[in-house]
């Protein structure tokens, strides 16, 4: 029968474990992760070989959808049968673990490794906690690129990538006028947040960006500069088309894909729908990361937390897996599949697409570097916003009242 | 006495005999012609509007993802193509393992069966129990039950988690079919009462002066009489448990995670392509068991044995 | 098994609503904060708006249901041909997951993908049905898709109750000479009182309950403007970390709840205490025979 062997194969596994004892389940660590999708299996692919060949035994544990990952991983310490490792973005997801002691650190890994100095700023800033690491980071990923078919720009007329926020403008009006949908949007909440995310660091900049997110500065925004970045964003809302509302993100990309839209501002996961559509990078479809030569690079990304587990052989794990993690080698053929840029920087970059090696470079000018908004904010103060910022990019909310409400959500966050 | 008004305690000899020679009289009887078709045209227009989407499932299934991308939703295929249903059963990725949705079927049984059972057997008894026997607190006992299904589920999850580990149970078989049951009891009970209170009490009388106790009452009177209902709550248990992910996500453990979780992982992801072709000859196949259910349970939907069971 | 069941429901609810008086975000605390997660929810718009949305949908999905479950019930009772297939049609919604159908559901009723796009091009250039999109009225495309998958189980229950009614009631109207449109009216309506019962509780608590479709049709948008209860519980829940606002939302949806039925289970302890009168009073006359 089609099942009965994988259950067969686990008993046959446990009784050969038992019985040769411990020596067969080496290392045996369950990894819960949300990466379930073609590519991403791959990818994965790449961590199970790499802490396989370290002498590792991986048990895998996928549940698609981040919040549902977390929450299963959550329930899970709970309940007491934790994994032995499980992700979550590079943020303050999990700050409320690590209060509560749940989280075992890997210093130890930390120290060897030279994590100091191979990690960015952003990220060092992000799983050190209180002067322990507690998570390992395998990827960044980079929340506001912008994606354009290269048969739609042609059509339209536009020879070169927009160099300003006023020449993206007149783009998206050709791209309106030579009947192509200037901007392939999907409508759903979150995807209106990180394209503010991109429209802020992008068109208002870094300093603006930080002042909201960092700093939570309530006057910066009711300031005009602010109010005048808001408007902007909303004019953006003239590009999309009626179809737009509740879309999902993969819809809008395949509408770029297919010549229908003309740019998509998304993350560097979009790669991902390009390749299953076998478009590459520089022929079908173009990328560019911002606006000139020194737009801002927002550095987002997935970590690995290890729940409080006292058994010594678990603890050797987690830090077996840690040091896999941030390995150059398994560092570059993870990246490649996933579609992100390696957390180091002294990796071989040459596999990756083209618009993976311009991130790479980006990221090593340290000024470029900018934490995405949820290392900077908690999860909670982060919903508010995006309920704020919803509602403006839907209704006809004045700019007046959106930068009010998020004066008071950065007040009462 | 009209005739009506003698038959309405549900009792008569015709009705027995009916039944012993197979005949099956139904109310529509001698209906005039255009009612008639006028009936067929409201029911033949209603099953297309229902199916509707089911064809746009089924056509999406069956179409490469070229042609997805171009929209064309109502459209037939250009290209037929079954790899998708393929790929939905045995290779699909759900994580690192790439085994389709076939790797959580044989789980998905095991939980299914048991739950369906209990509660069905509690909600039975529950309902006969409140309808015919009225101890003392029952109708309290039936509010709180009552109130109780209106709760979403994760509400209760972090007190429920931390039970079952104290009990050994989280992340077991018996654990998630004990909480299966425990959520199925309310809808059960309400199901089963419900139906019976649409019995005459006399019947019940009389096989109490007959000397029947609760066990032998229930069990020959209550039970067979149940059929039509019994093939509803089967409807709605099997549903409900086949395609809840939420609890067995948290109670079944690695080891007995069912179908519903592989599904979710090949169409729920979050940054990952989506191919919806797969996505939805996966949905077509998960709901298939449960409509296999219904077709299977369709001959038992026949008319109650209830009225002509007991001669006065 | 009693003791279970009241242990688990009235355990978690007593549990929850001590959460929700704490400060919990990602795991429980046992702090003490009084009303300020309260105070809070009722501060929150998509809160509010969220309540009207149930209440919208709850009137409309409920009385369209039952109104059409009952009717699909009765004609497929009419002695039709081919009883079987129209049954698992209209049963089939049932059998599958918001998960996937959600999404056919946002894309047929995407005014450039699905109806709208298809009508228009068919040469009603004007057609408009766009209400998935609009603030105003994706309640009503989520009441459709809703319907759609439930009223088959409506029609299942009503059916149940309709063969349960004897055939000797139908040949005895015949012979009167009663007009079947009456019998439905007069008898068989009355008769389903508890198959109508029934449906009432069970879509009641798909109301309360409703998550699935929205997030799978909408995801709560255009903007907030089909948010739901339920799924600002389960988002304050998983992704906002804060337990102790949505086990406070999750305690004012239960309160609604209870004041709703409240009045219901009244009536229904009213009648059961007339009820046990009458069968002490039959248990202690012990009349044998019945049916005077």
């Amino acid at each position: 029968m089609s099942n009965k062997p994988p259950r067969l194969a686990l008993a046959v596994a446990l009784a050969c474990g038992a019985a040769t004892g411990a020596h067969a389940q080496a290392n045996r660590a369950e990894v819960l992760h949300w990466w379930t999708s073609g590519g991403e299996s791959a990818a994965v692919k790449e961590l199970a070989n790499a802490y396989t060949a370290a002498g590792g035994t991986w048990v895998d544990a996928a549940i698609a959808g981040g919040e549902q990952a977390r929450a299963a991983a959550v329930n899970r310490m709970v309940g007491g049968t934790p994994p032995t490792a499980t992700q979550f973005n590079t943020s303050k997801q999990f700050l409320d673990l690590v209060d509560q002691g749940m989280l075992n650190n890997v210093d130890v890994v930390a120290a060897k490794n030279n994590w100091d100095k191979i990690l960015p700023a952003p990220i060092l800033a992000s799983i050190r906690i209180k002067g322990h690491y507690y998570a390992v980071p395998v990827d960044i990923h980079m929340p506001a690129w912008f994606w354009y078919s290269k048969p739609a720009f042609a059509k339209a007329g536009i020879a070169a990538e927009p160099k300003t926020p006023d020449e993206f403008f007149a783009d998206l009006d050709k791209l309106k006028a030579a009947g192509i949908v200037p901007l392939a949007f999907g409508g759903q909440p979150w995807q209106e947040k990180i394209t503010f995310y991109a429209w802020l660091a992008h068109v208002g900049g870094p300093d603006m960006y930080l002042k909201l997110y960092r700093d939570k500065d309530a006057a910066m925004v009711t300031s005009p500069p602010f109010k005048a970045v808001l408007a902007s964003y909303k004019r953006l809302h003239n590009y999309v088309d009626a179809g737009s509302p509740n879309r999902n993100w993969n819809d809008a990309t395949a509408m770029v894909i297919s010549g229908k839209a003309g740019v998509q501002i998304m993350g560097d996961w979009a790669k991902g729908e390009f390749a299953a559509a076998h478009q590459t990078a520089g022929k079908e479809f173009g990328c560019f990361p911002g606006f000139g030569p020194k737009s801002p690079y927002l550095v987002a990304g997935d970590v690995f937390v290890f729940p409080k587990i006292t058994d010594p052989a678990q603890v050797k794990s987690q830090q077996l897996l840690a040091t896999v993690f941030t390995a150059p080698a398994t560092q570059v053929a993870f990246s490649n599949k996933k579609g992100s840029i390696p957390i180091r920087t002294d990796v071989d970059v040459k596999g990756l697409d083209i618009c993976a090696q311009q991130g790479v470079t980006i990221m090593k000018d340290v000024s470029r570097q900018l934490p995405s908004p949820e290392m900077l904010i908690s999860p909670d103060l982060e919903g508010t916003l995006q309920d704020v910022i919803t509602k403006f990019w839907n209704t006809n909310e004045s700019v007046d009242d959106a930068a009010k409400a998020i004066a008071a959500a950065l007040k009462n966050g | 006495m009209s005739a009506l008004a003698q038959a309405a305690p549900g009792l008569g000899d015709d009705a027995i005999a009916e039944r012993r020679h197979g005949l099956r009289r139904r109310p529509g009887g001698r209906m005039p012609r255009p009612a008639r078709i006028g009936l067929y045209v409201f029911l033949f227009t209603a099953a297309l509007m229902f199916l509707l989407p089911l064809y746009v499932m089924v056509a999406t299934s069956i179409k490469p993802m070229e042609e997805i991308r171009l929209g064309n939703l109502f459209g037939l295929p250009v290209r037929i193509t079954l790899a998708p249903w393929a790929q939905a059963w045995m290779s699909a990725c759900t994580g690192l393992e790439c085994g389709g949705i076939r790797a959580g079927f044989m789980n998905s049984v095991a939980i299914v069966v048991p739950s369906t059972v209990l509660s069905i057997l509690l909600g039975a008894l529950n309902g006969y129990a409140l309808s015919f026997w009225r101890p003392r607190g029952a109708q309290a006992l039936f509010v709180v039950l009552l109130t109780g299904a209106f709760i979403p589920y994760q509400v209760m999850l972090f007190p429920l988690i931390r039970a079952l580990a104290a009990l050994g149970l989280f992340g077991t078989l018996p654990g998630v079919v004990l909480i299966h049951t425990l959520f199925g009891m309310p809808v059960m009970t309400l199901l089963f009462r419900n139906y019976y209170a649409g019995v005459p009490h006399e019947l019940f009388m009389a096989a109490r002066i007959d000397g029947g106790g609760f066990w032998r009452i229930f069990v020959q009177l209550m039970l067979p009489m149940s059929l039509p209902i019994v093939v509803v709550a089967t409807i709605m248990q099997v549903t409900a448990i086949w395609n809840d992910f939420l609890i067995g996500l948290v109670f079944a453990g690695h080891d007995w995670l069912p179908m519903t979780v592989q599904l979710n992982n090949i169409i729920n992801t979050t940054t990952g392509e989506r191919l919806y072709n797969v996505n939805m000859a996966a949905t077509l196949l998960t709901s298939a068991v449960p409509l296999a259910v219904y077709l299977i349970s369709g001959r038992w939907f026949v008319r109650g044995i209830a009225a002509g069971a007991v001669k006065g | 098994m009693a003791a279970t069941v009241l242990w688990v429901y009235v355990g978690s609810v007593l549990w929850s609503v001590r959460i929700s008086v704490s400060s919990s975000r990602t795991l429980p605390i046992g702090d003490y904060v009084g009303l300020r997660q309260y105070a809070r929810l009722f501060d929150s718009e998509r809160w509010t708006l969220s309540l009207q949305n149930m209440a919208l949908f709850g009137v409309l999905f409920i009385v369209a249901c039952l109104a059409i479950g009952f009717l699909l019930a009765v004609f497929i009772d009419q002695r039709v041909r081919g009883e079987g297939v129209l049954r698992t049609i209209f049963l089939y919604p049932y059998a599958m997951s918001f998960v996937a159908t959600g999404l056919v559901w946002q894309w047929m009723l995407n005014p450039e993908l699905g109806l709208q796009a298809t009508v228009r091009g068919w040469g009603f250039p004007s057609f408009t049905f766009d209400w998935i999109a609009r603030q105003d009225a994706v309640m009503y495309a989520i009441v459709v898709a809703a319907v759609w998958q439930a009223c088959g189980l409506v029609m299942a229950l009503m059916l149940a109750g309709l063969r349960g009614i004897d055939e000797s009631l139908w040949m005895a109207a015949r012979i009167d000479g009663i007009p079947p449109w009456r019998v439905y009216a007069s008898i068989v309506l009355p008769m389903l009182g508890p198959s109508f019962g029934t449906a009432f509780v069970l879509l009641s608590v798909s109301v309360v309950k409703v998550f699935d479709v929205v997030v799978a049709m909408t995801q709560g948008g255009p903007g907030l403007a089909s948010e739901v209860p339920a799924k600002f519980i389960i988002d304050n829940l998983l992704g906002r970390a804060n337990i102790g606002l949505a086990s406070a939302a999750s305690t004012v949806l239960l309160l609604t709840v209870l004041a709703l039925l409240a009045p219901w289970f009244y009536a229904r302890a009213h009648a059961s205490r007339r009820g046990e009168r009458v069968a002490r009073a039959l248990r202690a006359s012990e009349t044998p025979g019945m049916a005077a």
